[in-house]
């Protein structure tokens, strides 16, 4: 489900409109997902989706094979729009710091049978090596990731120096990187 | 090495500062290892997104977004005929920009005890309805048990509409009032009132609950930039200077359906243009409002039931002009052509058809600063024109003086 054909972008860039398609039906699901964990929205993680790929196709310039491979360029930018739209409404909510959405991050254990049925086996496998992480590791991963708090942030409210929220953010990537080496994007 | 794995992850998570990420972009054209720790910061940070619950798209979702593969919309044509020519060689912009809030009179000035109460009691409604079809309510997840009680233990929209547009509201009884009351009642409240129907039958789709989001929306904002003492409090934001995007139309009406009544149709986007069209959320709800008056206006008389809407910046110096084409008869377009010159027939049916269109002169009054309806005439500041087998139905707003780039709501 998640692998995307390395030629698909360049197909893209050329106009390709099933290439296009393709993308869609691949990735538009994670990218979805994704999105919606950080929103809570599912307007807003729709509308996410739908600007990506507006852009993807008036301007497939926006990505280049410099800046990496092209899935785990669009799992960040879907990352970082759907964390700049968290941070606007925050804003213009003004609404003090809460831990709803993460305490709303679902259980990976407790699925119901049909989302059960949908996951694949990588995402168990990636989702077991999340749970997997130490608390302390796993926390700083989540509020950096998926609620775009910075360093600096995570360690004021964790009250935590600076220096051991870097590494514990370092260990824990180091973790999930070593525990899903086999993983392809 | 260690430093640059953490610049690198800062930088992909978009926390490094921005002369930071200036100085690790420019490294990243000369430096291997630069790249090489990118790439695997990206792929880390993938794989962690990858953990996100499995959710499914809908299949409007696949639809709208298929829809940028289409060719692009050509208003070349348009752009070029003499009316925009006029409008180029005329429009010159007013000193102090117009931004919003013109169009409000005070609900218990309205004379009519039976309307005000019908009002208020619509925005309450609408205000317990929006949180049910938001984007976390259990009716987006397709739990539609607490939307259908909701919408079972109401008046269904579309029968307050049809009786309180049963007698005409009088203009010298109710002054500005009527304009107000059109204004809550014809422009986005048809579509609404529409999809809550649907969503209280039988057969839906997801795509149905989110247009009803932006509807309520639009129609909460529409009623308290027509009445300053309906919801003071949200006003209070409303007036509070906010630049709005051309996207937030775009996002809105992108692959939409629309329904004037029980006409039906369908939206096809052009690309608009990236930029603030509006100042201020009072602002935004009368554009918003002229928007669906268009859109009102044309849906009915298009051949294929499709309609197109555009946005365009510059083509007209320091204006936006906003777009609604469709393919139409030429009796249709005569119609058209009629309510727009104000030519009344003895047949009632149009009736509310020209007060879309007096809707619009109103706030093109207000927006351009005219006293006159036959000043904003002769400035082509609006119209309906017709090339080969469309109709173009338009109107001009003043842009945002030195607006740049996106802007956000």
């Amino acid at each position: 489900m998640l692998k995307i054909e390395n030629d698909i972008w360049e197909k893209i860039r050329d106009g390709d409109s099933l290439a296009f398609e393709q993308l869609y039906d691949g990735f538009a699901g994670a990218m979805f997902s994704l999105s919606l964990e950080i929103l809570g929205d599912r307007w807003e993680a729709e509308e996410v989706i739908q600007d990506i790929f507006a852009v993807l196709w008036r301007k497939p310039e926006a990505y280049s094979p410099k800046k990496g491979k092209f899935s785990s360029w669009l799992l960040v930018l879907t990352r970082n729009r759907s964390i700049d739209r968290y941070r606007s409404r925050k804003r213009r909510l003004d609404r003090g710091e809460t831990d709803e959405i993460l305490q709303s991050r679902p259980d990976q254990a407790n699925k119901d049978g049909a989302e059960k049925a949908t996951a694949s086996d990588e995402r168990e496998h990636l989702n077991r090596a999340f749970s997997n992480l130490p608390p302390e590791q796993r926390k700083i991963i989540e509020l950096s990731y998926f609620k775009g708090m910075n360093q600096q942030e995570i360690a004021e409210k964790l009250n935590l120096s600076l220096g051991t929220v870097k590494s514990r953010t370092r260990l824990g990537i180091e973790k999930l990187r070593n525990s899903l080496s086999t993983l392809r994007l | 090495m260690e430093t640059l794995k953490q610049k690198a992850l800062d930088y992909t998570l978009g926390i490094l500062p921005k002369d930071e990420s200036l100085l690790f972009e420019a490294m990243l054209e000369e430096n291997d290892e630069a790249r090489h720790s990118l790439t695997e910061a990206q792929e880390d940070c993938a794989r962690i997104g990858l953990s996100a619950q499995p959710k499914s798209l809908g299949k409007e979702v696949k639809q709208r977004i298929l829809e940028n593969c289409q060719p692009s919309l050509n208003f070349d044509p348009f752009l070029e005929s003499k009316p925009i020519q006029n409008l180029r060689t005329t429009f010159s912009r007013t000193t102090d920009r117009y931004n919003g809030g013109g169009g409000c009179v005070t609900l218990r000035n309205i004379n009519d005890a039976r309307l005000q109460d019908e009002i208020n009691r619509l925005y309450n409604d609408l205000i317990n309805l929006s949180p049910l079809v938001a984007g976390d309510s259990d009716a987006a997840a397709g739990d539609m048990a607490s939307l259908h009680s909701m919408l079972k233990g109401i008046p269904s929209f579309s029968q307050s509409i049809d009786s309180l547009l049963t007698n005409p509201i009088s203009k010298d009884k109710e002054g500005d009032g009527a304009q107000s009351v059109y204004r809550s009642l014809l422009s986005s409240m048809p579509s609404l009132s529409f999809f809550s129907d649907r969503l209280n039958g039988k057969s839906y789709s997801m795509g149905d609950v989110r247009r009803l989001f932006y509807l309520c929306r639009d129609q909460l904002k529409i009623m308290r930039a027509s009445f300053d003492d309906i919801d003071p409090n949200r006003l209070v934001e409303d007036e509070k200077l906010r630049l709005h995007s051309a996207g937030l139309l775009q996002t809105k009406w992108w692959g939409a359906e629309h329904a004037y009544f029980s006409a039906q149709g369908k939206v096809r986007c052009g690309h608009f243009f990236d930029g603030p069209v509006t100042e201020r959320c009072v602002e935004f709800a009368e554009y918003d409002a002229n928007m669906y008056c268009l859109a009102n206006l044309l849906s009915p008389r298009s051949s294929n039931g499709e309609f197109h809407m555009e946005l365009i910046k510059d083509a007209v110096p320091n204006c936006i002009l906003a777009i609604a084409r469709a393919e139409t008869t030429k009796g249709r377009h005569d119609e058209l052509d009629q309510i727009v010159n104000g030519i009344k027939s003895k047949s009632t049916s149009l009736q509310n058809d020209h007060i879309l269109w007096e809707l619009i002169e109103e706030s093109m009054l207000r927006a351009h600063q005219h006293s006159t309806l036959s000043e904003l005439k002769n400035a082509s500041l609006f119209g309906c024109h017709r090339l080969e087998n469309s109709s173009y139905l338009w109107f001009a707003w003043p842009a945002i003086e030195n607006s740049q780039g996106g802007a956000v709501a």
